[in-house]
């Protein structure tokens, strides 16, 4: 399936780009993280960030499907 | 007669008074605003009124119509003389006539107000020494002579010297026009105290468009002083002010903006010692630090004290931002963030790099959060995390929920009510439901209008304002209460003083019990 994948703060910047469709065979938001994770070498654990499937915060062990639009986000602190 | 007119002739008041004679109104208030012999220090001959005819009556009709709702009067009419008029004649008329004398008074103060400030007529003045000029500034002819507010005419353009702080009244006309404030919602803002924890990047936007509007008390919290770097960021700050504290900088300045707030300058760091007490002597809290530490400490803070909360962070070109109110299902910062960042993490502006409009639009939206918040517009809000792309300009709204395994303290507040403790005004269709909400109603009117209740309509708790003001009478001193009177200005007012002594828990019936019975 393909997803649309959106990336924010620093994995934007590790990833070099703000959104990418992704083709995957992936189940689930976790598996989703953990494969981009690898490709784009984020280093910031999972645990840290939370995701949004289809503009709604969403766990981890979410079941994607095909067309979700995923974003991964990091927590900010700055101001 | 018409709710706003232009007369070119003399004004005849008693033509108007009998035009709005009621049976059914019980007290009648006018004003008269006559041609003075001075202004600004200068001998005043004679004067010209010219209007723009026909915004000039749109505007006045819309004036009129806005005080009737608002107070809830029988009949109301304006009319404004055009044309040249002489030392000490009419110039303008305003009549009101309504069931009780509250509701007159009001709504005719209402009406002169918005009539000078939003009705498009220019004054031309002629003075003694055969000089003349213009005027359309409705402040300036309320100064007294020798005010050193003056419009010294040279022929080209008029100058605005500084105002005398002390004399100068903050017109807030361009935000009181909109419905959604009015003059309701400038006295929120007038009664509130709002803690702003940091006074940087985030912090100054917010403390500018929060002294501006008219936050009756601020408190700043930052312990840090300015540094060169900042000002890219942090414009409030000037190169002079490197190495002074920020809040005390930033209190000098607002305090200059705005005669109206109270500035409470703490050069201290939000800590686990002080966090508490900061937040529970506000009623709202603005978190503008650059630190997941401050972050958790004030998040953690509001929700044992159950005060609404603005927080926003910014990183490089984006920013987010996120609202927790003290209502049962409303998500604090550790429901959407579990397990609580190092700072060091995801980097900060020292360490990412900011550009200054990041910080200043996402400041700047905190801002709008809290105005929003405690003009209670944001009622029908659903919880979320906003996200902002400065670079592409998108934003995203991303729904969020209670983590039901957040483990913290949420207040008491009694059940069936989701209202904050700040809310002033709380509305409620029916007696019953006024009822349920878990306060107790207060009933503030005189015994004689107590007198005309029918047997479904009776508050047993009635504590007359007339004894309240005399002193004779204390409000009680713990519980909440719901005050209610016939039109809900009274309690309002009342609601506004106990706030301003400290009191929560306390709420006005909006609209009074003359909402309830219709």
């Amino acid at each position: 399936m393909i997803v649309e994948v959106r990336y924010f703060a620093v994995l934007r910047e590790r990833a070099g780009l703000a959104a990418e469709s992704v083709e995957t065979a992936v189940g689930t938001a976790a598996e989703l993280y953990d494969e981009l994770a690898a490709r784009h070498a984020f280093d910031l654990p999972r645990t840290l960030l939370r995701v949004a499937v289809n503009e709604e915060f969403a766990d981890w062990s979410h079941r994607l499907s095909p067309g979700d639009r995923i974003v991964f986000i990091p927590p900010v602190a700055g101001g | 007669m018409q709710p706003f007119s232009l007369s070119p002739a003399p004004l005849t008041p008693e033509t108007y008074r009998s035009a709005l004679a009621d049976r059914a109104a019980g007290g009648y208030a006018s004003f008269e605003g006559r041609v003075r012999d001075h202004n600004e220090g200068r001998r005043v001959v004679r004067l010209e009124y010219e209007a723009f005819e026909e915004l000039a009556v749109k505007e006045g009709e819309r004036i009129v119509a806005e005080a009737m709702a608002r107070y809830g009067v029988r009949r109301a009419a304006c009319v404004h003389r055009v044309g040249g008029l002489d030392v000490g004649e009419l110039a303008v008329w305003v009549g009101v006539a309504g069931t009780h004398r509250d509701e007159a008074f009001a709504a005719c103060r209402y009406i002169i107000d918005e009539v000078k400030h939003r009705v498009p007529v220019w004054k031309l003045e002629h003075y003694s020494d055969g000089d003349s000029g213009w005027v359309a500034c409705e402040r300036c002819a309320a100064h007294e002579p020798g005010s050193p507010h003056a419009h010294e005419g040279d022929g080209s353009q008029s100058r605005h010297e500084v105002p005398d702080r002390a004399a100068f009244v903050h017109d807030y006309s361009r935000q009181v026009v909109l419905p959604e404030v009015g003059p309701g919602g400038q006295a929120r803002l007038a009664a509130a105290a709002v803690l702003v924890v940091g006074a940087g990047g985030l912090g100054v936007p917010v403390l500018q468009y929060l002294a501006a509007a008219g936050v009756g008390r601020l408190v700043i919290v930052d312990g840090d002083r300015v540094e060169p770097s900042n000002l890219h960021r942090q414009p409030l700050y000037g190169v002079a002010d490197v190495g002074r504290p920020k809040v005390e900088v930033a209190a000098e300045r607002l305090e200059a903006l705005n005669v109206d707030v109270t500035v409470e300058p703490r050069a201290v760091h939000a800590t686990p010692d002080n966090v508490d007490a900061l937040v529970r002597s506000c009623d709202l809290v603005v978190e503008c630090t650059d630190n997941f530490r401050a972050k958790f400490l004030v998040s953690d803070a509001v929700v044992r004290a159950g005060k609404p909360a603005v927080f926003a962070s910014v990183h490089q070109y984006e920013g987010q931002l996120q609202v927790y109110r003290p209502l049962p299902h409303w998500p604090c910062l550790r429901c959407l963030w579990p397990e609580a960042p190092r700072d060091g993490m995801v980097g900060n502006c020292a360490e990412a790099g900011v550009l200054g409009p990041v910080p200043a639009t996402l400041g700047a939206l905190e801002a709008m959060a809290a105005l929003r918040r405690l003009l209670g517009l944001d009622a029908g809000d659903a919880p979320s995390l906003v996200m902002v792309d400065l670079s592409s300009l998108e934003t995203r709204r991303i729904g969020a929920r209670r983590d039901p395994r957040c483990d913290h303290d949420r207040p008491g507040g009694a059940p069936g009510l989701e209202a904050d403790e700040m809310d002033l005004e709380l509305e409620f269709a029916t007696l019953t439901q006024a009822l349920e909400s878990g306060l107790e109603l207060v009933d503030i009117r005189e015994s004689w209008e107590r007198a005309h209740d029918p047997p479904g309509l009776q508050i047993p708790t009635h504590v007359p304002l007339s004894e309240l003001v005399k002193g004779h009478v204390e409000f009680p001193a713990d519980g909440r209460y719901l005050i209610v009177c016939a039109h809900g200005v009274r309690s309002l007012s009342l609601v506004e003083h106990l706030r301003t002594q400290g009191r929560t828990g306390v709420h006005s019936l909006r609209g009074g019990l003359a909402v309830l019975r219709s």
